[in-house]
C-alpha cells in the first residue's frame, strides 16, 4: 500500500511535465471556419492597424477566422513553435533583424512560391495585385531572393532612405544642402569652423542603405546589381575604390562620440546630435521622425531630407528605398487562404488602414493619401534621384562569414583610425570570394 | 530483507521525479548540442546535413571566433582577480575593523547583485557617455575642459575593460556577502592569540583568515568563473552589441551571431560545445591548483 502511494505521489509530480506537451489540432474552429494564423512584427506604426486590418478581412470573408500574433520579439514567439512544427500561415517579418529568421528562411529554401499573389484579382476591386503595385518592387533580391521569376516574398511597407539634417539649421547659416559630393566636403570644412560636425550615424549598419546607393553612383546600377551578386573581382574595382574611400572621408568629417554610441542600446544619441545641431547628416530612413518625435529639438528645428549627393554635377543621385516583406513559410497549412490574405492587404481599404498608422504601401496612388512630412520624404523620386532596390543575393549559410560585419561594420574601425581602407576592401574581397560559391543556384 | 528492498524501492521511486526534470531539462539538451554541432542546419527547417566534425575544423581557422575567444579569456582573467581580490579585502574590513554604519556598508555593496543586467547595462552606458558622462566629466576637471575625451565605449582599446568594470561592480557585493559570512564564523580567540604573538593585521588576514575560509574560496571561485561567461554576454548585447567592429565580441554573443543572425545553428552548437569543454576544463583546472589540505577548526 505505502508503495502504491509513494508511486502515485512520483507519477503526479512528474505529470506536469508532459501537460503542455499535447499538441491541438486546430485547422477549423468551433464554427467550422478556417483558421489562419497570422504573425507580424510589432514595429513602429504599432498593432492597431493589423487588428483593423484583420477585422476587416474578417467581416469581407465570414468563412475565415484570424488568429492574430503581433509581437515586438515576434522570432522568439514564433520561431520555438516552428521549431516543433508549428508554423504560421502568413508572415510579415522583413529582412536585416538580428535574430535573421526570415534570412534562414531564405537560406533554408523554406518559403512558399507566392508568385500567383501578382495575377490574383484585388479583393472588390479591377484589375490585378500586379497591376496595383508600383512598377520594380516584384523584381528585386528581397521578393526573388534565388534570382529567377518566382516571388517568395511580397513588398510591405516602404520608405526611401538618404540623408536626414536639420533644414531649420541651414536655413539659420544660410547654407545650401550640397548636391555633389564635393561640395558636401566643402561644407564640412564650414561647419567644423563653427564646431559641428558634418556627418553621424545611429549604427554602422544605417550604411546598408548609403552603401547601396552610393555604388550605384559610381558605378551604375549594373555594377551595384554586380556587387549584389558577388560577382569576382567587383571589389577590387575602380568603382568599388571610389565608393569606399566616400565613405572613409565620411568617416573623417564624423562626430568624435558617434562611434562611443553606435550601438542597439545608444543609438538615440547619435540621433540625438541631428536635433542638437552638433551635426549635420546623418543616413537614415523615415522611421527616424517617429522615433525622435519626444526628443527635445533644437530652435526651429525642422526635418530635412534628400537623396546621396551626385559624384559630380552631370551624374545621377540616387537614394535605397527599404521595404518590409510579407511571406508564406512551406510548411503552412493553409497557403491558398495565406495568398488570398497577402493579396487583400493591397486592396484600398487595407492601403487606408496601414497609411493612417503611417505605413505606406508600394501601390499606385498612395502619394495622393500623404500627409506631412511623409509627402516630402516621399516626393524624393519625383525630384530627381533615382531609386535603389533589393540587396545581396541570398546565400547558403557560410560560417563565421558576414558581409554586413565586413561591409559595415568595419566603419565604425575606419572611422576610429584602427583599420585602413585597403584592409577593409580586402576583407570585403575575401567574404565576396566566400560568399560566392554559395549563391543560391 | 524484504523490507529492505521495500525501502529501496521507496527511495527510488522518490528520486524519479527529479531524476526524470534533469533528463529532460539538463542531459537531453546537452547531448542534443553535441549532436547538433555535427550538423549544417539553419535551426528552423527539416533539412539537415550531417558534416561530422566540419563545424569544428572551420571554427579553429575563424579568426573572429578566436577574438572572441580572447576578449572572453581576458575577461575572466581580469574579472576573476579583481572581484575576488576586492571581495576578500572588503569583508575582512567589514568583519574585523571596528567601523561604523557597518550594515548600510553591507547593504550599499550588496546591491549591484539585484540590479537585472539590463540595468547595470544603462547605468554604465550612463557613466561611460563620452560627452555627458559621470567619468569623462570627473576627468576634464583635471584636464581642464575637453581635452583628451575618452570613448569609453567607442576606443577598441578601451572598451574590453569598460565591460570589466561593470562587471567588477556587479559581483564584488555578492562575494563580500559570502565571504563575510564565512568570515565572521573563524573564532576570535585565534586572531586574540595570534596577536598576543605579535602578528599585526596583514599577517593575520593571510594565516589565519584565508587559509580557514579556503573552501569557501574554492568554490567561489569556480561558480564566479562560470558566471562570469554568463554576465559577459548579457552586459555585451546590452551595452556594445559585440562592437565596434566586434572588439568586444564574447563567446556566446559570437555563438548568438552565428547560430541566429548568420543562419548557422550547427555552427552556434559548435561553438556551445567548446564553450561548455572550455568551462568544464577551467572548473578542473581551478579546483586542481588550489588544492590544500583542509585545516578542520
Amino acid at each position: 500500500m505505502k508503495r502504491f502511494v509513494a508511486l502515485f505521489c512520483a507519477l503526479v509530480l512528474t505529470l506536469p511535465l508532459f501537460v503542455s506537451c499535447g499538441t491541438r489540432s486546430d485547422d477549423k474552429d468551433s464554427d467550422g471556419k478556417t483558421v489562419l494564423k497570422v504573425a507580424v512584427l510589432e514595429s513602429a506604426y504599432g498593432k492597431k492597424m493589423w487588428e483593423d486590418v484583420t477585422a476587416a478581412y474578417e467581416a469581407d470573408h465570414p468563412d475565415i477566422k484570424i488568429e492574430l500574433t503581433a509581437e515586438k520579439n515576434l522570432e522568439d514567439v514564433i520561431g520555438s513553435k516552428m521549431k516543433s512544427g508549428d508554423y504560421p500561415d502568413v508572415v510579415h517579418l522583413a529582412t536585416g533583424r538580428e535574430a535573421g529568421l526570415t534570412e534562414t528562411m531564405i537560406r533554408e529554401n523554406s518559403l512558399a512560391d507566392i508568385s500567383d499573389i501578382l495575377d490574383k484579382e484585388v479583393f472588390g476591386e479591377e484589375g490585378s495585385v500586379k497591376d496595383k503595385l508600383i512598377e520594380g518592387f516584384t523584381e528585386t533580391a528581397a521578393t526573388n531572393p534565388y534570382d529567377d521569376d518566382k516571388m517568395y516574398m511580397a513588398p510591405m511597407f516602404y520608405g526611401p532612405c538618404g540623408l536626414f539634417y536639420n533644414a531649420g539649421l541651414f536655413a539659420e547659416k544660410n547654407w545650401t544642402v550640397p548636391t555633389t559630393w564635393d561640395e558636401m566636403w566643402e561644407l564640412g570644412q564650414k561647419a567644423k569652423a563653427e564646431g559641428i560636425a558634418l556627418f553621424t550615424y545611429p549604427t554602422a549598419g544605417y550604411f546598408d542603405s548609403l552603401m547601396f546607393a552610393l555604388l550605384c553612383e559610381t558605378g551604375g546600377v549594373d555594377f551595384y546589381n554586380e556587387c549584389m551578386r558577388y560577382e569576382e573581382g567587383v571589389w577590387e574595382s575602380k568603382d568599388a575604390r571610389e565608393a569606399l574611400d566616400i565613405v572613409a572621408q565620411i568617416a573623417s568629417f564624423t562626430e568624435p562620440t558617434t562611434v562611443a554610441n553606435a550601438n542597439n542600446d545608444n543609438y538615440l544619441k547619435n540621433q540625438q546630435l541631428i536635433l542638437d545641431n552638433k551635426a549635420l547628416f546623418m543616413p537614415s530612413g523615415t522611421w527616424v521622425v517617429g522615433e525622435m518625435v519626444d526628443a527635445p529639438k533644437s530652435e526651429g528645428f525642422e526635418w530635412g531630407f534628400m537623396a546621396l549627393p551626385a559624384i559630380d554635377s552631370e551624374s545621377e543621385r540616387y537614394s535605397y528605398t527599404y521595404f518590409e516583406q510579407i511571406w508564406v513559410p512551406e510548411n503552412a497549412k493553409h497557403k491558398d487562404e495565406a495568398k488570398n490574405f497577402i493579396a487583400y492587404l493591397y486592396t484600398d481599404k487595407a492601403v487606408k488602414i496601414f497609411a493612417q498608422s503611417g505605413a505606406i504601401q508600394p501601390v499606385q496612388g498612395v502619394s495622393e493619401i500623404l500627409e506631412g512630412e511623409n509627402k516630402l520624404f516621399y516626393s524624393i523620386y519625383d525630384t530627381g534621384a533615382k531609386a535603389v532596390l533589393g540587396g545581396f543575393a541570398a546565400t547558403n549559410p557560410v560560417e563565421g562569414v558576414s558581409m554586413t560585419d565586413t561591409l559595415f561594420g568595419t566603419i565604425n574601425s575606419i572611422v576610429s583610425g584602427d583599420k585602413t581602407v585597403d584592409e577593409w576592401q580586402d576583407a570585403i574581397k575575401k567574404t565576396s570570394d566566400s560568399l560566392r560559391d554559395a549563391l543560391k543556384k | 530483507m524484504r523490507k529492505h528492498k521495500g525501502r529501496r524501492a521507496f527511495l527510488a521511486v522518490c528520486t524519479i521525479p527529479a531524476l526524470i526534470l534533469f533528463g529532460v531539462f539538463m542531459l537531453y539538451p546537452t547531448l542534443n548540442i553535441f549532436i547538433i554541432s555535427m550538423y549544417k542546419w539553419g535551426g528552423y527547417s527539416q533539412h539537415r546535413e550531417f558534416v561530422g566534425l566540419d563545424n569544428f575544423v572551420k571554427l579553429f581557422s575563424d579568426a573572429k571566433f578566436w577574438q572572441s575567444f580572447q576578449n572572453t579569456v581576458l575577461l575572466i582573467v581580469i574579472v576573476t582577480i579583481v572581484t575576488m581580490t576586492m571581495a576578500l579585502l572588503t569583508a575582512a574590513i567589514l568583519t574585523r575593523e571596528k567601523l561604523r554604519f557597518k550594515g548600510f556598508f553591507r547593504v550599499v555593496f550588496y546591491i549591484p547583485n539585484i540590479l537585472s543586467a539590463v540595468v547595470i547595462a544603462a547605468i554604465f552606458s550612463a557613466v561611460y557617455d563620452p560627452s555627458r558622462g559621470l567619468l569623462n566629466t570627473l576627468l576634464s576637471l583635471f584636464t581642464g575642459g575637453h581635452a583628451g575625451q575618452v570613448l569609453w565605449l567607442g576606443d577598441q582599446k578601451v572598451v574590453i575593460y569598460s565591460i570589466a568594470i561593470a562587471m567588477i561592480w556587479q559581483a564584488v557585493g555578492y562575494y563580500m556577502v559570502m565571504y563575510t559570512a564565512s568570515m565572521s564564523s573563524v573564532p576570535e580567540s585565534m586572531y586574540e592569540a595570534a596577536s598576543l604573538e605579535g602578528a599585526g593585521r596583514v599577517r593575520q588576514f593571510f594565516s589565519i583568515t584565508i587559509p580557514l575560509i579556503w573552501t569557501n574560496i574554492r568554490t567561489t571561485l569556480t561558480f564566479f568563473i562560470i558566471s562570469s561567461i554568463n554576465i559577459s554576454f548579457l552586459l555585451v548585447r546590452a551595452m556594445t552589441s559585440g562592437g565596434p567592429d566586434g572588439s568586444t565580441e564574447v563567446f556566446l554573443s559570437y555563438m548568438y551571431k552565428q547560430a541566429y543572425t548568420n543562419s548557422s545553428y550547427g555552427y552556434g552548437m559548435a561553438i556551445g560545445v567548446l564553450v561548455f569543454l572550455f568551462s568544464f576544463a577551467l572548473s578542473g583546472i581551478i579546483n586542481l591548483v588550489t588544492r590544500r589540505e583542509s585545516v578542520d577548526l
